[in-house]
């Protein structure tokens, strides 16, 4: 703004102006490119996958299809199952870890000695591979040699559940597992929004006698608020494609079929293109109403985020 | 500002979703526009020249899961020595099943040359076949047909023809631990009733192959059938079918199997068993060594038979191993039957036997003194490999499997009853059948 203000006339502010965008359009243009390449290309493709039926006995034989993949996708009842499994694992993970979380940044946050240590041995799940982090699970949680069941026979309770051979246990595994590793990364991004927060403010708060419980809750939480909602919708969307942890830990058995699994499984085990890329397409479409409906309902804290 | 929102959430559901389809590598399928014959069958299929391999020369490949024993890289070492005119090479993929079939189908999609021979799983076979990726066979196996033991041959058998020659065969066999069993019973009634009583039965019932290949022994030799004669309607949902299904739920609620089976696979039943924490236990031929190994706490103290017939029913195994397919794009197909030729012969078949404790193809190998005395249960697994059938032979075999494990685990587990799990299965299967 300020050197279109130092222009002399119109003409020349517009011809200055229309070359200043073309030169941000090119500037741009290369990632413009790879974006296209890398994101908008796979899309649409999916995309017309979908709408198409590959013979998977005859060789080489295709038609069109219209919406058929996504009527028989929506008609079959494991599609559903794997949404409502997907959506039970995303918001049990989300809250559990956001809880963890924040407990874990408080206590980073604090000054005290060992806080170095403290923050080091926090990071360590974050830093474990996912798949590493399934099958540690699967040990700890193995019938007769895990660990749980011995402390479950230690104490006397009973010790023989077959933790990843039925419902609803394989899910409640998978939900620890997963709020295992993740909690850490929501301890991270916290931790940054904590940083931030101005510590004259709570020295106010102390001097006009407000109580620890009064300061957290009248000041850190609200202040905190952007950085936990971008940490909530990084952590709901990464939940909502759930895929590693259930192949490893039981290949989607016992009520753990999530929609990324059941996709692959469609698509890339049965070979059936048109259907599987019609499931890949409608997990793509619940993320997106999710992530609008994050910004929607909490986008005004989001944008504050950003403008600060 | 509102705009670059809207791009962020964009690409971060594009990545989401890149993730999903992309992630499935280059399964191009040549797009949509291909609409070819419609026949249905394997017509008109590439017929290999038996005569071919006379004089054949140049540079074959072989592409094969990864050689864990070392057997084909020493068969492909001493093929070299011994024709001079001709260089073969091992190609290895990883070690599970699922990723050999994702490697083939994605270099066959592609057309590629790579590859002029394959080891397929036995159960591929009619997939691969319909998609006219393998060179008919017919006239190789007519030309030797006696040699072979009649069931191995039915893993290649698709519409008529033959698609490949057996290399290895297998087939599942009953481990029993001598000090707490005399005598195995003949039925799977008083194995089960048996094991009930002493250290149970360990097997393979997580979902996945391996508990299809489990069912399907019991429901074979219950008299159940999983298809029709013609292929195409399911006829899982039969009353043979039911008592098989029942008597492994039993099996479970009776406490002859413990609970834990439903997340077995092989290695976790091996390791229950070596650990002598079990009295029978069902898997293949090849954890026999590794059982009388260091560390075994059952070392010496068990032995194997080839299975029990089912009370009101007969016995049956379900047959395993690997084929040897010519590719249709192969270069040099010549070459490649020349391979097969040397891999399937006589003599390096009971090198496989002796040395990599291979389960033989040939009738003829199980009768050799060396073979007898380095794999001692050579008269069980002969049994158990002639009485073995094919799992079904289907395009769509991967579906009909899962709608087999899937069904079965749940009943396992627990959430269904026999009843409206064959019922599913039976849907299900005939859902997989109606593919397109």
């Amino acid at each position: 703004m300020e050197a279109a203000t130092v222009q002399a006339t119109p003409a020349k502010r517009r011809s200055r102006g229309l070359s200043e965008r073309r030169l941000a359009a090119a500037m741009v243009s290369p990632s413009m490119i790879l974006i296209a390449i890398v994101a908008a290309y796979p899309i649409g493709y999916a995309i017309w996958l979908s709408l198409h039926e590959y013979s998977v006995r005859v060789a080489g034989l295709s038609r069109w299809a219209g919406l058929r993949n996504y009527t028989n996708a929506l008609q079959d009842s494991e599609f559903w199952t794997a949404v409502k499994t997907t959506f039970i694992f995303t918001g049990a993970s989300v809250v559990l870890e956001t809880l963890l979380g924040l407990a874990m940044a408080l206590a980073m946050h604090s000054a005290f000695r060992g806080q170095g240590l403290l923050r080091t041995v926090v990071l360590v799940p974050w830093a474990v591979l996912t798949v590493v982090t399934a099958i540690m699970w699967q040990t700890i949680f193995e019938p007769s040699l895990g660990f749980v069941n011995s402390l479950l026979g230690a104490v006397g309770l009973p010790n023989d559940t077959v933790w990843l051979g039925q419902e609803p246990q394989a899910l409640i595994v998978m939900i620890l597992a997963d709020t295992w590793k993740t909690a850490p990364f929501m301890a991270l991004l916290l931790l940054a929004g904590l940083q931030v927060i101005p510590g004259e403010i709570y020295e106010a708060a102390k001097v006009d006698g407000a109580t620890a419980w009064q300061r957290f809750t009248r000041i850190t939480l609200p202040l905190l608020k952007p950085a936990l909602l971008v940490a909530l919708i990084f952590r709901t969307l990464d939940a909502l494609r759930i895929f590693d942890l259930p192949f490893v830990l039981t290949k989607g058995a016992h009520g753990t079929n999530t929609l990324s699994l059941l996709s692959y499984e469609t698509f890339q085990t049965n070979r059936i293109l048109g259907l599987g890329s019609a499931l890949a397409v409608l997990t793509f479409i619940i993320v997106m109403i999710v992530s609008f409906v994050y910004i929607r309902f909490v986008g005004g804290n989001i944008r504050g985020l950003a403008e600060e | 500002m509102r705009w670059n929102r809207h791009v962020a959430v964009w690409l971060g559901c594009a990545a989401l979703l890149g993730g999903v389809v992309a992630g499935c590598g280059d399964d191009d399928d040549g797009g949509g526009t291909s609409g070819t014959t419609e026949t249905g069958s394997t017509e008109g299929a590439k017929k290999i020249d038996v005569a071919s391999m006379d004089g054949a020369k140049g540079n074959v490949t072989y592409c094969t899961g990864k050689d864990t024993s070392g057997d084909l890289i020493a068969g492909v070492k001493d093929f070299n020595a011994k024709n001079p005119g001709i260089t073969a090479k091992l190609l290895e993929f990883p070690e599970s099943a699922d990723e050999q079939r994702n490697q083939f189908i994605q270099r066959q999609r592609a057309k590629s040359a790579d590859c002029d021979l394959f080891e397929s799983d036995v159960i591929w076979t009619a997939e691969f076949a319909s998609q006219k990726w393998l060179t008919d066979m017919t006239p190789y196996i007519e030309s030797r047909k006696d040699e072979f033991i009649p069931s191995t041959l039915e893993s290649v058998n698709f519409d008529g023809k033959f698609w490949g020659v057996p290399r290895v065969t297998d087939a599942g066999l009953l481990y029993y631990r001598t000090d707490q069993v005399s005598e195995v019973p003949s039925t799977w009634q008083e194995v089960y009733a048996d094991a009930a009583k002493k250290d149970g039965i360990v097997y393979q019932g997580a979902s996945y192959e391996g508990l299809t290949v489990d069912f399907l022994e019991l429901a074979f030799a219950a008299g159940g059938k999983v298809l029709s004669d013609d292929g195409k309607k399911s006829e899982i949902n039969s009353p043979e079918n039911l008592k098989a299904l029942q008597f492994m739920a039993d099996g479970i609620k009776d406490g002859a199997a413990p609970k834990a089976v439903t997340t077995y696979m092989e290695e976790e039943a091996r390791r229950v068993f070596e650990a002598g924490r079990a009295t029978y236990e069902r898997n293949w031929p090849y954890v026999y060594a590794l059982g009388n190994m260091k560390g075994s706490k059952v070392k010496g103290k068990f032995k194997v038979t080839p299975y029990p017939e089912f009370e009101g029913g007969g016995k049956a195994a379900i047959l395993g191993g690997h084929n040897m397919v010519i590719s249709t794009y192969s270069k040099n197909p010549g070459a490649a039957l020349k391979l097969i030729d040397y891999f399937t012969s006589p003599e390096v078949m009971k090198r496989a036997a002796v040395k990599y404790s291979k389960a033989p193809i040939l009738a003829e190998t199980y009768d050799d003194a060396a073979v007898q005395k380095a794999l001692p249960f050579a008269q069980e697994l002969k049994q158990s490999v002639e009485q073995a059938k094919s799992r079904p032979v289907s395009p769509v075999y991967t579906q009909i499997s899962q709608a087999i494990y899937k069904n079965v685990n749940a009943v396992l587990s627990g959430s269904a009853d026999p009843q409206s799990a064959l019922k599913k299965a039976d849907d299900d299967i005939n859902k997989a059948l109606a593919t397109f």
